[in-house]
């Protein structure tokens, strides 16, 4: 087993060594980019474009990537700020949807708790409905949403993402409160894209590199998009020339842990500065038909402010008045919560009148082995995962026959290291040093 | 030009030695994705999409496809060994895989699964050759509606994984609905019971929560009962093979597995839970035998198994037709056509048919290397079981935790597991059946979320679900569901 996977590693690695051929002396050693976010979504496509960028520009040696998922990257912000605080050599991709997710999910860290480094994408959103729907315009659109906001149901992205906050813009400029627009929140681009195409529901929005190949195939039909003036090559009206002033983005930027100092802030700023510039990422632009929209220093902080608060502001009028609607989850969790209740006390009720066998006091291994779990968990970070895993297979191994620890003590070591070299130095995972940072 | 010469054209691409090779370093790297638990095929095809930048769109599509089909093979492997499922979708393989492996049949079961993922893989792989953008289209007339009749069809499964008691059934089922509530409500953004912890907000992983119950709980309950009873002796048998009885008792359901997979996995609700799910309460109601459901029913692999490739196949469909990724490995591969200047979508087929067809080719080559590579590797697997059990269980704590760190580098997560496996030991202890927890747990949310997003679009009208024909029918079968095996249990009594 091992050995295939080692065959097959062995030969990636030579294959990669191939491709990237010499390149010159890097800037930086090493500059890890934190993408809070799964695999696949547009924070980790922009880490991972700006992992081959920096590589491939020569301006940094290594740049892992590593995924910290969850809650519109608020897991991840809050355990950059944790975790990283000083730290030169590290890099969050953060955005429009943090600032939505900040306010939706109530996180007690912001964007004021980093430092902003730099805007580097951007990307504008669209409104289009299926093409078999009655509306031909946007005004046909907004026409039947002003006389009635409840029958359009809106389909997006999470909730609070760039799509609804678009939602609530859009109501705010015709007079309708944002808290009435029925905005049916999908989980991610598959979702919402497939419920849009079925006509599930009446309007969607979602970014334009995600609407492109169905606009372009017919499919759907776009009514507006959310830039200042019409794009090359994009044949839909802007919603400023359609009456409405509205001028919207889903930017993505880059922020450095807090507490840095000035000139390690400074030389972050001129590595990403290098990379915009570089041929590398101007590729990767043009691959991923990304806008630049780099902007840095006074500049960027300026209008990372001022989205902030038009965030803040529609996302506050969308929560307006929305308790208690008829969506809510009100009773689902209180059902549940009552059945566990009644199904354990009833279990509880048939242990009593007929205790089944196995009982009596815990004995010797499994409180070995429940030590070990401990053990393990306050190792882990403090003195890296290779000294705790080894401690937990050695006692978990000792809790079922005490009679080789010798036997025990080797295995536990070498699956330990073995482990670590494999996932950590080979695949690249994060997984803590620890104690033996400087040998392995 | 016709299908059938589309296809020729891209085997006659698919089978030069490069493109081989590309196939069988994607298929061998993927079983061993596979077989680890917490590293997927999602993570592998990220972490290599800087690597193989520079190689041609056809060699790394290749190669990620085999990433892909590799590791739904690799996953089962654990699940039947070690009771430790690699994917979610090798869950229900553990039940009777991990029992057949303690009676020392662990080749024949390793071997049906291999030959039931061939199969079905080969089958669907066919579907989606002749009928993607057909099927496509269909899954599109799913709304929320559908898909909460769906997981109440779901739910129907349940009982056949209820066990003995149904009020311990009935716990472990409320038991993994309370966990499901933990985290954002995806309608409203707000967090539910997740206490101020944001690790919480996420939701509790699905694949902590089955490796803390299942492989953690397991070590856990052993340890418990050690010195209190003698240990149950696992031996190997000598025939490796599968006997004729196994081939007997395995062909049927390879091929309903294949028939519930495939089209579940078309449809843009991600998971291989359901199909797997479904395909496990089937085979049982089906079986003569049900009362061996649990001890080591070979029915109990061979379904699954196939369901899940079968399934894995499926989401190849809406992405490729559509554009529309349905899992997280799904949303990678997207990210990699990007990355390469392509939109997979409705123009894919048009732009790029050389790709689209090689690629398709190279899903029926990887298919058979992965037959062949499992095949002889089955019995070899199954010395596993031989290995002394304090370096098992300690080697499969090591490998559990380093899966549940690795997820989201969160060393909550490992104390989850850990708490799931003192939750796992107990439930054990008391003859509480685990599985209606995991299922609670996936359904719950999904049935909720579902019920309330069609309720959402109808403007609070109920009436949408009985007026939607499909979504009627969905509920229609799931009441026959519940209700046919009642009176026939009459009847023979």
């Amino acid at each position: 087993m091992t050995r295939t996977v080692h065959a097959a590693l062995v030969w990636a690695t030579v294959c990669f060594a191939w491709v990237s051929g010499a390149v010159a002396q890097p800037v930086v050693n090493e500059l890890r980019i934190i993408a809070p976010a799964a695999p696949g979504g547009g924070w980790d496509q922009t880490a991972r474009a700006m992992q081959q960028a920096l590589q491939r520009a020569g301006l940094v040696r290594i740049a892992p990537v590593e995924n910290v998922p969850g809650a519109a990257g608020t897991i991840g912000l809050a355990r950059f700020i944790g975790a990283e605080a000083g730290r030169r050599d590290v890099v969050l991709v953060s955005g429009l949807i943090m600032l939505g997710g900040i306010v939706t999910h109530r996180a007690p860290v912001t964007l004021h708790d980093v430092t902003p480094l730099a805007r580097l994408t951007g990307e504008y959103e669209v409104i289009a409905v299926p093409a078999a729907s009655p509306f031909r315009t946007l005004r046909d659109l907004l026409d039947a949403f002003v006389a009635r906001p409840e029958s359009i149901s809106w389909g997006g992205g999470s909730a609070g993402g760039s799509d609804q906050i678009l939602a609530g813009l859009v109501a705010d400029a015709v007079g309708v409160p944002p808290s009435r627009v029925n905005y049916i929140a999908f989980s991610g681009g598959g979702e919402s894209m497939a419920a849009i195409l079925g006509g599930q529901v009446s309007v969607g929005i979602n970014g334009l590199a995600e609407f492109a190949p169905q606009i372009e195939a017919g499919a759907l039909r776009a009514l507006a998009i959310s830039s200042g003036a019409r794009l090359p090559g994009v044949d839909v009206p802007t919603l400023r020339e359609q009456g409405l002033a509205i001028e919207f983005e889903n930017w993505r930027s880059l922020a450095a842990p807090p507490g840095l100092a000035a000139p390690d802030r400074a030389r972050l700023e001129t590595l990403i500065a290098a990379m915009v510039a570089s041929p590398p990422w101007r590729e990767t632009l043009a691959r991923y038909r990304w806008l630049d929209r780099y902007l840095a220093g006074d500049a960027f902080t300026r209008f990372s402010a001022a989205e902030e608060s038009r965030v803040r502001n529609v996302l506050q009028k969308f929560a307006e008045g929305q308790r208690g609607s008829r969506t809510g989850p009100e009773p689902y969790p209180w059902l549940v919560i009552a059945g566990l209740l009644v199904t354990g006390a009833l279990l509880v009720r048939q242990e009593v009148a007929s205790p089944g066998g196995g009982a009596g006091a815990p004995r010797g291994p499994i409180l070995l082995l429940a030590a070990a779990a401990v053990l393990h968990l306050l190792l882990v970070e403090r003195a890296g995962f290779v000294v705790a895993a080894a401690v937990l297979f050695w006692l978990a191994a000792r809790a079922f026959d005490p009679r080789h620890p010798l036997r025990d003590g080797l295995f536990a070591a070498g699956i330990s290291v073995s482990a670590y070299v494999l996932f950590a130095r080979v695949l690249h995972l994060s997984l803590p040093a620890g104690l033996l940072a400087g040998w392995l | 030009v016709s299908t059938i010469e589309l296809l020729r054209d891209g085997f006659a691409s698919a089978l030069t030695w490069g493109h081989l090779l590309w196939a069988l370093a994607g298929v061998t790297l993927g079983t061993a994705v596979g077989v680890l638990p917490g590293i997927g095929p999602a993570l592998t095809v990220a972490l290599l999409l800087p690597i193989t930048f520079t190689l041609d769109a056809t060699s790394a599509f290749i190669m990620f496809g085999g990433i892909y089909y590799g590791a739904m093979y690799g996953g089962s492997t654990t699940s039947i060994l070690l009771n430790t499922p690699g994917e979610t979708g090798a869950i229900a393989t553990a039940i009777d895989g991990h029992a057949m492996a303690r009676q020392g049949r662990g080749a024949p079961a390793l071997t049906t699964a291999a030959i039931g993922s061939f199969v079905a893989g080969t089958l669907a792989t066919v579907a989606l050759t002749f009928f993607a953008p057909l099927l496509a289209s269909v899954a599109l007339r799913f709304g929320p509606a559908e898909y909460f009749a769906l997981s109440v069809l779901s739910f129907t499964t349940v009982s056949a994984l209820i066990g003995g008691s149904l009020v311990r059934g009935l716990f472990s089922l409320f038991l993994g609905l309370a966990l499901g509530l933990v985290g954002i409500d995806q309608l409203t953004g707000d967090a539910r019971f997740a206490f101020g912890i944001p690790q919480l907000l996420d939701g509790i992983d699905l694949l902590i929560l089955v490796i803390g119950l299942f492989a953690v709980g397991e070590t856990f309950y052993q340890a418990w009962r050690h010195g209190r009873d003698a240990p149950e002796p696992i031996g190997l048998q000598a025939f490796t093979g599968m006997s004729r009885e196994d081939w007997r008792r395995s062909w049927r359901p390879w091929l309903r597995g294949a028939a519930i997979g495939f089209p579940l996995g078309v449809l843009p609700v991600g998971g291989s839970v359901i199909p797997t799910f479904l395909s496990y309460s089937v085979e049982k109601r089906l079986s003569r035998r049900p009362e061996e459901f649990g001890h080591g029913a070979i029915e109990g692999v061979a379904g699954p198994e196939a369901a899940n490739n079968a399934a894995a196949a499926g989401v190849l469909v809406p992405l490729l037709t559509l554009g529309l990724p349905s899992s997280a490995t799904a949303a990678v591969l997207l990210a990699a056509f990007e990355q390469y200047g392509l939109q997979p979508g409705p123009l894919l087929f048009a732009s790029r048919p050389d790709l689209v067809w090689t690629l398709i080719a190279s899903l029926y080559i990887g298919n058979v290397m992965l037959l062949v590579l499992n095949l002889p590797l089955a019995p070899v697997w199954a010395r596993v079981m031989l290995v002394p059990r304090p370096l098992l269980f300690g080697g499969i704590l090591v490998l559990a935790s380093l899966g549940a760190y690795s997820l989201n580098s969160s060393l909550l997560d490992v104390g989850l597991l850990f708490a799931a496996g003192v939750v796992g030991c107990a439930m054990r202890a008391r003859d509480v059946p685990l599985v209606p927890a995991v299922l609670g747990l996936v359904l719950g949310p999904l049935a909720e979320l579902q019920f309330r997003r069609a309720l959402a679009i109808s403007e609070g009208d109920p009436s949408v679900f009985v007026t939607r024909p499909l979504c009627a029918a969905l509920l229609a079968i799931s009441a026959v569901a519940l209700i046919l095996p009642a009176v026939f249990k009459d009847r023979r009594a």
